[in-house]
């Protein structure tokens, strides 16, 4: 299974974010407690609106609270500049999107290859990692296809590949099967799980769908912003 | 850094939009380099026609020769002059010339335009260094013949080999044409100095003397002796100083008139770059969203899309530099100071064609950066739920 440590790689302590618009103050999230260990793979379930993506959003260094902190991979997020949390992001965060979000232009190999080009990988060694991704969510044949060229399956799973293409601690998913047929969900479900038990990633995924939910090891709920449940999930759940 | 290919494969699927940018700003280009091209070939003239070692010796006061009028007896005076070179037959390099002009008809056009006439000796030609006739032969002093630059020749009635002219009822006929290196001896008709003069009932009229005197200390001593003598009443100027003077009057209004024109062109060529990027941004949300997602900077962002501005105007600045290369050399007439025809040819020289290209990458520059700016200004939470 995971090689999971006792250090947390996430901590959300006391976090509050809100919206303002014009006087008005929307709290999307109120006073939220967290703390994911290494290897963890949780699943964040809750009704629209209940803050699932911002805290998402949040642990992804994509945005900042409005108070408390947000410690991932030992760095406080909320105290990072701009640039420095782009460059963060760019080491330590794969991400997956419910609309794939490839750029259209460029073929499989190359969206795969645009992570690393943030770092200093040599072109024959950024080729090498690459083809390993794609190996890995089983694409290896498909590497010079563009995105118009492939099935939603095998555009999530070429997403899938520029996550892991940077081997990043987290790996943050938004709804990943939101927008596949169950079959392609499917695959793309185990591919995570994958990830997480081969590979020791760990996942967050933010979902609707309680079949995906259940492909995690824990499962947390929450509405109007607070967090209402945190459950490890049983092993027996797994088999769909 | 975000590969370039991404931009350029991005601005290939809108073909359609990039191409019509890029020729708008191709046409902005060809236009700005065409009127640069103008103004150098005008400043080519005059540059060309004056030599260091030669000396143009007008009545005090003249501004250009048209206005000068010199004594004969004086204008003798100065055959014999101290320090004056001599050509390979031991003949002094100095030539009395009068000059006037003449309304000719422009060929295939229902328009008239002065053209300058001077009647020259046999040095005026030596004192033109880069002077030789490529069709007909010189005049013949005597028998009332003209020569005609080639330019004018192509430009005017009456100055083609083998035409007859009339100056003042009397009819001269052209026997030969001449080139002059682009100098201002290429936009007039030359006939022999006694027979025009003789024609415009004015025997032994000279407007101007110019005269060669190649040692320096000699060529000023002779600047000041006539300058300094009341009984002459002239002026003596280097023929650089002169055709100076003669090119700032002609092209600084014309070069006021073509860097304001070019200023305008290039503010509506930027609109189009601008709008073409605006379009871009505006489109690609969602990708500049996953692109500082995945750790992309905004400052790499910003450069990734001026990049893709400049791409545009590249392109466009090198097809508008192509399409001049057909009108390379063409030859162009306008009005000098004297109100006379000056022709020139378009000059797209690797400066010309530099500033054409500057003004192209200025236009992609400053019209990519405030599209390339609102792309930044993204939060990347709310771009990447952009469709």
């Amino acid at each position: 299974m995971s090689e999971a440590n006792n250090d947390p790689v996430v901590v959300v302590k006391d976090v509050c974010k809100e919206y303002r618009k014009n006087d008005n103050v929307l709290t999307v999230l109120h006073n939220m407690n967290l703390e994911l260990s290494a290897g963890d793979y949780v699943s964040l379930m809750g009704p629209s609106g209940s803050g699932k993506s911002t805290l998402l959003n949040l642990i992804a260094g994509l945005d900042k609270p409005t108070s408390g902190s947000v410690f991932v991979c030992g760095q406080d997020l909320a105290k990072t500049s701009q640039s420095a949390l782009a460059k963060w992001r760019s080491r330590h965060v794969g991400f997956i999107f419910q609309m794939y979000n490839l750029i259209p232009v460029l073929t499989a190999y190359e969206n795969v290859e645009l992570p690393l080009t943030l770092t200093p990988l040599k072109k024959s060694q950024r080729a090498q990692q690459v083809k390993t991704a794609l190996e890995i969510v089983g694409l290896g044949d498909r590497m010079d296809h563009y995105p118009r060229q492939l099935s939603g399956g095998q555009e999530q799973r070429v997403s899938i590949a520029r996550a892991i293409a940077t081997d990043p601690t987290l790996i943050v998913a938004d709804e990943p099967t939101g927008d596949l047929d169950a079959k392609s969900g499917n695959e793309i479900l185990e591919l995570m799980e994958r990830l997480n038990s081969e590979f020791g990633k760990t996942i967050i995924m933010v979902t609707h769908d309680p079949r995906a939910a259940a492909r995690a090891k824990r499962n947390l709920n929450l509405l109007d912003g607070r967090l209402v449940s945190d459950s490890e999930v049983q092993k027996a759940e797994h088999s769909t | 850094m975000i590969p370039i290919k991404y931009n350029i494969r991005s601005l290939s699927v809108r073909w359609v939009t990039t191409l019509l940018t890029i020729i708008a700003i191709a046409i902005v280009v060809f236009a700005s380099i065409l009127t640069f091209g103008m103004i150098e070939g005008i400043d080519n003239a005059f540059k060309s026609s004056g030599d260091a070692d030669d000396l143009i010796v007008m009545r005090n006061g003249s501004s250009d020769e048209m206005s000068s009028t010199i004594a004969p007896e004086v204008a003798r005076d100065l055959l014999t002059v101290e320090g004056v070179a001599t050509d390979s037959d031991g003949e002094p390099l100095v030539a009395r010339e009068f000059v006037t002009i003449m309304i000719s008809s422009r060929r295939g056009k229902d328009a008239t335009a002065n053209v300058i006439v001077r009647g020259t000796e046999k040095a005026s030609r030596t004192l033109r260094p880069a002077f030789k006739i490529i069709e007909g032969r010189d005049l013949e002093p005597g028998v009332n013949e003209l020569i005609a630059s080639k330019k004018m020749a192509e430009r005017f009635e009456g100055a083609g080999l083998g035409e007859v002219t009339e100056i003042n009822n009397v009819d001269f006929k052209v026997v030969g044409l001449f080139e002059a290196g682009g100098s201002a001896a290429e936009s007039e008709v030359w006939a022999d100095l006694r027979d025009l003069t003789a024609a415009q009932r004015i025997e032994g009229a000279v407007s101007v003397v110019n005269l060669r005197v190649p040692d320096e200390e000699k060529r000023l001593a002779l600047i000041d002796r006539i300058k300094g003598d009341e009984q002459f009443k002239l002026d003596a100027l280097p023929e650089e100083t002169y055709f100076g003077n003669l090119q700032s009057s002609s092209s600084t209004a014309l070069k006021v008139i073509a860097y304001i024109i070019a200023f305008f062109l290039t503010i509506g060529a930027m609109f189009a770059a601008s709008n073409t990027m605006y379009a871009a941004v505006a489109s690609r949300g969602r990708e500049i969203g996953t692109l500082r997602a995945l750790g992309f900077s905004r400052r790499t962002v910003l450069i990734s899309f001026v990049c893709e501005s400049l791409v545009i105007c590249l392109l466009g600045g090198l097809l508008g530099c192509l399409m001049t290369v057909p009108l390379n050399g063409l030859t162009g007439g306008t009005q000098g100071s004297t109100f006379s025809e000056v022709t020139f040819s378009f000059s797209f020289g690797p400066k010309v064609l530099a500033q054409g290209m500057i003004l192209a990458l200025a236009m992609g520059l400053i019209g990519g950066l405030f599209p390339a700016l609102r792309a930044i200004r993204l939060q990347v939470v709310n771009a990447l739920r952009q469709r």
